[in-house]
């Protein structure tokens, strides 16, 4: 509370040429954003206009032909991109949710019961992470296609559930290692069994660390491209997939389509950042700032 | 009969022993305080004897019954910890209610108790709030409150006035004990502040690396320590313990100072024991040592020294003593104390009979 009130005011007493600078900073990193949105309300004229054009008149048609488009012989047909939509949250969600749950229960394991060589498990934990997805591919690929899980949801969820966790214990722990373990103990002293201690008393005071786990989650499996494009099936695609396959075409590469998708995949994480924005700060500085 | 008996009590956590061959009597009702510097185990203590944390040797008894590997709900103990350890998410109603959300009370008669327990601790327009935004008294109170919700009838206090200031500490200390008059709990009191002990506790048991050193009264304490440990943890200023050897014959002993050889106090029948040359250690507190003006008639035993420094503390002046190789601190009422200043000498004069001697070697009282 102390920190964002100190925080408003140091804001305040910056002053216009710091205001400004960080303004055109701020510019130069959201220029590629702003591209990409304009574009996404172009017509293939001016997306490919040189110099490009800040102003004119914007259009729908992009929007839509991600989800329809029309055959020479003036037959209407789905894209299938709204399937695909679907399965990027759907899979995103499942994924990040299945990880957040037993890593934040692994992780209070590991912080408040200790087992020998805790640290060996911690690192076994973080050396699934270690290796660049491309080294582990081929031999995640040969599981999944005998257990038949190629091309499920299942597979392709647990597979970002399994990738998450390393993520997830390791924030998560640290989240858990800053609680006063006296709180717990109080709670145990009034009664509260072990269950109560950890839903009633530990998590709701980790509501940021979560919401900052969740969202840093969120985000790597939403853009995960290599694992989706090799383990997913037609049914199963997430975006980025179909987005590369949009990529290409006779007429070389459609920007203004791509935009309108790349636009539209861009929505729902910003809508989840947006409203855990509070916890969001809150969980990234968790510990770095006693109050 | 004692209500809580702890005996042989044994924790370590790998190799450190935090708690090493406790025992501990406590009578119903009785305000009892453990007197201990910090990581001489009365926290291991407590929650070893509240059940959150598992003994590794001894037994723990409530009210005559064996509650050793009685689970933590069963003990019915409350605690009040050194960190307060509120429940920071919840507003402070919920945490006072929290305790008898557990045992699954009515709601309208938890709503009695919050009023009871906010009245008596005065939080009633703090009810509402998260403890965040309360003081430390505040804080405190809450504690204390979560504690007394249940009507225990143990209660263990750590270091309850560790994290206060000043003032707030003094408050407090009364607070302690009008609310264990009026509840007419038994209250047990963690410490490592001799004053507080002395002023709260009917008892004090004085803990040293996890062992008992002695129980008694404060007067008990303070009057006949049992080692120069105590004596030197009871009593503001510390007791001057200065080293001394055994002289005299085989039958009448004394004592060898830096600054004279002096027999006689309560301790020199049992002095007789121990060979002449033996290491001692010499007690005195500083309140028993006063001036001795040339022209008195004083008969007792004296010494020479130069004051090396002064401590004015408003009412009294701690004069800090140079006697030969010895140290010695002496207490005196400011309008006496003024007549001194550093660098002085003077003669002082003590009485035998107050003095104390110990084995240098045990630590043991010889008396």
């Amino acid at each position: 509370m102390f920190a964002s009130r100190s925080k408003s005011r140091s804001v305040r007493e910056a002053g216009w040429g710091r205001t400004a600078i960080c303004g055109l900073v701020g510019l130069i990193y959201f220029s590629p954003v702003l591209w990409m949105v304009l574009t996404a309300f172009k017509t293939r004229q001016d997306a490919l206009a040189t110099p490009p054009k800040l102003f004119f008149t914007p259009t729908l048609d992009n929007f839509v032909s991600v989800f329809y488009r029309v055959t020479e012989s003036g037959a209407q047909f789905s894209t299938g991109m709204s399937l695909f939509f679907f399965n990027s949250i759907f899979i995103a969600g499942m994924g990040v949710l299945l990880a957040l749950i037993l890593g934040t229960m692994a992780s209070y394991g590991f912080s408040r019961y200790p087992l020998k060589g805790n640290d060996t498990y911690l690192f076994v934990i973080l050396t699934t992470r270690m290796l660049p997805p491309i080294v582990v591919i081929v031999p995640i690929f040969l599981m999944f296609r005998i257990t038949g899980l190629s091309g499920s949801y299942v597979g392709i969820i647990l597979l970002y559930a399994m990738f998450n966790m390393a993520f997830s214990v390791w924030m998560m722990k640290s989240f858990f290692d800053e609680l006063s373990k006296d709180v717990e103990d109080a709670a145990r002293l009034d009664g509260a069994g072990e269950f109560k201690v950890f839903f009633r008393i530990c998590l709701p005071q980790l509501k940021a660390g979560l919401a900052a786990t969740a969202v840093f989650a969120l985000i790597l499996t939403w853009n995960e491209f290599l694992f989706a494009l090799l383990l997913t099936g037609n049914d199963t695609r997430t975006v980025p997939v179909a987005m590369a396959r949009a990529m290409g075409g006779q007429l070389g590469v459609d920007w203004g389509l791509l935009s309108a998708i790349i636009t539209l995949f861009l929505v729902p994480v910003f809508i989840v950042t947006y409203m855990l924005q509070n916890h969001l700060l809150r969980g990234v500085t968790f510990g770095t700032v006693k109050n | 009969m004692s209500f809580l008996k702890v005996s042989g009590l044994v924790k370590h956590f790998d190799e450190v022993v935090a708690v090493d061959g406790l025992d501990l009597d406590v009578e119903k009702g009785e305000f009892f305080a453990l007197l201990g510097p910090s990581a001489s185990g009365k926290t291991t203590s407590f929650r070893t004897i509240c059940g959150i944390e598992t003994p590794d040797a001894g037994t723990i008894e409530l009210d005559g019954a064996d509650r050793t590997h009685a689970t933590v709900r069963e003990r019915g103990i409350a605690m009040v910890f050194q960190t307060f350890a509120l429940y920071p998410h919840l507003t402070i109603r919920e945490n006072l209610a929290f305790p008898l959300r557990e045992q699954r009370m009515d709601r309208k008669d938890i709503e009695i108790r919050i009023g009871e327990v906010a009245e008596l601790l005065k939080l009633t327009h703090t009810l509402e709030r998260k403890p965040g935004t309360a003081s430390g008294g505040e804080q405190q109170r809450i504690a204390i409150g979560r504690a007394l919700i249940r009507r225990p009838e143990l209660l263990l206090l750590d270091e309850p006035l560790t994290n206060l200031d000043a003032k707030l500490r003094h408050d407090t200390r009364a607070e302690f004990k009008r609310i264990h008059r009026e509840r007419g709990i038994t209250i047990v009191f963690a410490t490592p502040d001799e004053l507080e002990a002395l002023t709260m506790g009917q008892r004090i048991g004085v803990l040293r690396e996890g062992r008992m050193v002695q129980v008694g009264t404060p007067d008990e304490l303070y009057e006949a320590p049992d080692n120069d440990y105590v004596a030197g943890m009871v009593g503001s200023p510390q007791m001057n313990l200065l080293a001394a050897t055994r002289k005299g014959s085989d039958t009448v002993p004394s004592v060898a100072l830096p600054f004279g050889e002096f027999g006689g106090g309560a301790w020199q029948g049992a002095l007789a024991r121990f060979p002449v040359g033996e290491a001692l250690t010499f007690g005195i507190r500083p309140h028993e040592i006063m001036p001795v003006a040339a022209s008195s008639d004083f008969d007792g035993p004296t010494l020479e020294a130069e004051v090396h420094l002064t401590e004015p503390l408003g009412d009294v002046v701690i004069l800090d003593l140079l006697a030969g190789d010895a140290r010695l601190k002496m207490v005196l009422p400011e309008e006496q104390a003024m007549a001194y200043s550093v660098g002085d000498r003077l003669t002082c004069g003590f009485d035998l009979a107050t003095t104390h001697v110990f084995a240098k070697e045990t630590g043991t009282a010889i008396r």
